[in-house]
């Protein structure tokens, strides 16, 4: 073990490559996973040297609420450096996504105090933050003696770190100088094209860079490619229907969910000319090129689809097309990454993101503890661990993604993905209002566009609906 | 009795047929999915030609989930035995209230049994959701809340009602002389009670039992948010196959038959006394 301890050490001072340590304790018997947790062993031992009291609660144990999800897996395989580190122990439960949030939801509202802290998603802390189920974490963050001098807090991209900040004020602008930080970036998911780069070769299609084009390839493909419709998106009613490329496409015309008046009344958004154009648009490309089953589409289906060879691309997640680009996928290694810009003059992507994040529960008991390790598993040499050996994509902090040897495994296995993130993380951010009633409207937002595409009732009608029905719920609730 | 035309069995064999493909074609479509790998699952079109492979069944026992970019954990054999351990515990439970109880409410009259009998049937008209929140709190208070003793006494929400009125019809269809009969012979109450009520009552009792079984195998949400991961059922754990990198179909189809193995085997078993059962506790004479 001495000589496998050595050939890291000499990595990690720059001595040798990465290549060649690997090389070395490859010879040595030692796994590339078995390597590189390693790797971030010896770095983890490095963040001992700062000054920072690591050890502090040595002996306290934390208890962490999951979903199980591959940013989940990388922590846990990184968890015993943490435990190395800090003395703490860590106990975990993992619950399947399908159950996650019923489960994260009992369990805050009834004041239990059985989870320390959980992952969530910075939508659902529109919710748990005003309701005191969550603390807010900025008083851990600029609280130097509670927080390691190498946590590097500005590394955070920052589009994502301010989308996980609400003032809890309806309508107030996520990231504002009096919002509180209800959650720490984790990982995170744009909003751009993946397509079937097979297909799009064998039927002789071009890459769409604007949603005129994306609907006449989605039609060419759906005509020229045998057993596979042109495109997927999601389609059931829920609110997750709206949040990937529908909503980073209408975000690119400028286009808003909600108004806020001066008083900060809200007020429904969407029945605007060029929204009605957007949604014209979105509903024929659905009925002409989308699956045949689009109203029962969520993230599995688009995904599921994409990797069957099914559907010739998805508007959707980018880490959705990463994670069907491999395992025993039929279309595995043919897939490709593209930036997406709807608006044929707009200047870059504005993609609408997911961030899986992390909270810190109200009712835990050993808060100081429990932001020991929420600062190291959102820490940069965790955040470097996961997206180089796991799958820890895409990362939320710069410094990951200027890594090379990051840039260079994810340009090598997924073709284009790294200029797609690069072009697109600039406008990236969360594109709807922060509300209390966000699940309620964006579902009802959903249920109008099935309406829409099933010709249940026409674009203009179902906007005016849409707004009408909006605009009745955020009075009622004393929003609007 | 009256000779069936030849035409008439080919018919009935032809409806037959039919009725059984119809029931049984989604089982063995799940059984030849359990077997392929999700590459010949998804193909199109789908075909019933593949090379067998036992790695769903072997991933599901061993524990290990090869997914499309990681090697995962999962814990469905450990999920099976929190199902089995539940549901027949809960059962026991529900049948050593639930039947004296269904024979009091039977058999002797008295103030407030019909309230009582529907106070306790009403315990399955409630939303879970509405009732676990509350509950979830006390359960926390009183140390009940991660425990297999307050999730068995959950369970009793849903098996005791059942096992109670199923019963409860059958006691009551059981002629009153009988038991006069044998305790004018210098039996007591209870001696009557084991000797007589309740061997009449038997295929009743089974039927109440198995049915009870099947709806707290069933069972989803108490597990979810009284119990931590480890104490959770089958039809949880099974939502492990559908991950955020992509759906295990080979290794839901093998789930599926495993989990519904043990209520098969109990049902095929029992099934005489299911029909039996309830079709007796239905009639009145």
């Amino acid at each position: 073990m001495k000589k496998e301890k050595e050939i890291v050490q000499s990595y990690m001072s720059g001595n040798i490559s990465r290549r060649s340590m690997l090389r070395g304790l490859s010879s040595l018997g030692v796994s590339a996973a078995a390597a590189s947790v390693m790797v971030n062993a010896a770095a983890t031992r490095a963040l001992a040297q700062n000054g920072f009291d690591w050890e502090r609660h040595s002996g306290t144990s934390i208890k962490l609420l999951l979903n199980q999800h591959p940013y989940a897996d990388a922590m846990i395989a990184n968890l015993e450096n943490f435990k190395e580190l800090t003395g703490m122990d860590v106990t975990y439960d993992i619950f399947p996504e399908d159950v996650y949030f019923d489960k994260v939801t009992a369990a805050l509202s009834s004041g239990s105090s059985e989870y320390d802290a959980f992952m969530t998603g910075a939508y659902m802390t529109w919710t748990y933050g005003p309701a005191g189920w969550i603390d807010d974490l900025n008083e851990y963050i600029g609280d130097p003696a509670k927080t390691n001098p190498d946590y590097n807090w500005e590394d955070m991209l920052e589009g994502v770190r301010r989308s996980c900040a609400w003032n809890g004020k309806p309508g107030g602008a996520l990231g504002s100088a009096d919002a509180k930080q209800w959650c720490i970036p984790w990982g995170y998911e744009q909003n751009n094209l993946t397509y079937n780069g097979r297909m799009f070769d064998e039927a002789g299609l071009n890459v769409p860079t604007n949603i005129d084009e994306l609907a006449a390839t989605a039609a060419e493909a759906n005509a020229k490619i045998e057993g596979a419709y042109g495109i997927g998106v999601r389609g059931s009613r829920s609110w997750a229907t709206i949040h990937p490329g529908f909503l980073s496409g209408y975000a690119n015309f400028g286009e808003k969910d909600l108004n806020i008046s001066n008083d900060g009344k809200l007020s429904a958004a969407m029945n605007t000319d060029t929204s009605r154009a957007f949604h014209e648009k979105w509903v024929k490309m659905i009925q002409e090129s989308g699956a045949p089953d689009w109203s029962t589409h969520t993230w599995y289906q688009a995904g599921t689809d994409l990797g069957a060879g099914k559907s010739a691309m998805i508007f959707d997640a980018d880490i959705l097309g990463y994670f069907m680009n491999g395992g025993d996928n039929a279309e595995a290694g043919n897939l490709r990454f593209s930036p997406f810009a709807a608006n044929p003059a707009a200047a870059a992507p504005t993609p609408n993101i997911w961030i899986w994040s992390l909270a810190m529960a109200t009712a835990g008991k050993q808060k100081d503890a429990t932001w020991h390790f929420l600062q190291w598993a959102s820490g940069p040499e965790h955040g470097l661990f996961g997206a180089t050996e796991m799958d820890f994509v895409n990362p939320v902090r710069k410094s990951v993604w200027a890594d090379a040897s990051f840039r260079e495994r994810i340009d090598t296995s997924y073709p284009g993905y790294v200029d797609m993130h690069d072009v697109s993380a600039p406008g990236a951010k969360i594109q709807f209002t922060a509300q209390p009633l966000f699940f309620d409207l964006t579902t009802e937002w959903a249920a109008t566009l099935q309406q829409m595409v099933a010709n249940e009732v026409p674009v203009d009608e179902g906007l005016g609906q849409l707004e009408a029905s909006i605009n009745r719920q955020l009075k009622e609730a004393g929003l609007g | 009795m009256q000779q069936k035309s030849t035409l008439e069995q080919i018919l009935r064999g032809v409806a037959l047929a039919c009725v059984i493909f119809f029931f049984m074609f989604p089982i063995f479509w799940i059984l030849l999915m359990s077997f392929q790998t999700n590459e010949t699952i998804l193909r199109v079109p789908p075909s019933m030609v593949f090379e067998p492979t036992l790695t769903n069944y072997r991933s599901l026992i061993s524990g290990t989930l090869e997914g499309s970019t990681a090697t995962l954990e999962i814990k469905f054999m450990g999920n099976l035995w929190n199902s089995l351990f539940l549901s027949v515990t809960s059962v026991t439970v529900g049948l050593i209230l639930g039947v004296p109880a269904a024979y009091a409410f039977a058999k002797l009259k008295f103030r407030g049994s019909e309230d009582i009998a529907f106070t306790l049937l009403s315990f399955r008209f409630a939303p879970p959701l509405l009732v676990l929140l509350p509950l979830t709190i006390y359960f926390q208070q009183l140390g009940l809340a991660d425990t297999y003793f307050g999730l068995i006494w959950v369970y009793q929400l849903i098996v005791l009602p059942l096992i109670l009125w199923i019963v409860r019809g059958y006691f009551e269809d059981i002629p009153s002389d009988i038991e006069y009969a044998y305790r004018i012979a210098g039996h007591g109450f209870w001696t009557t009670f084991r000797k007589i009520a309740l061997p009449l009552a038997g295929p009743g009792i089974a039927a109440a039992g198995l049915l009870a079984f099947i709806f707290a195998w069933n069972n989803f949400i108490f597990a979810l948010v009284l119990a931590s991961a480890d104490k959770q059922p089958v039809t949880v754990g099974a939502l492990a196959f559908i991950t955020a990198a992509g759906i295990n179909y080979g290794q839901i189809a093998a789930g599926i038959m495993l989990s519904i193995a043990p209520t098969f085997a109990l049902a095929l078993y029992a099934q005489r006394y299911l029909v039996e059962g309830l079709s007796l506790g239905a009639v009145k004479g």
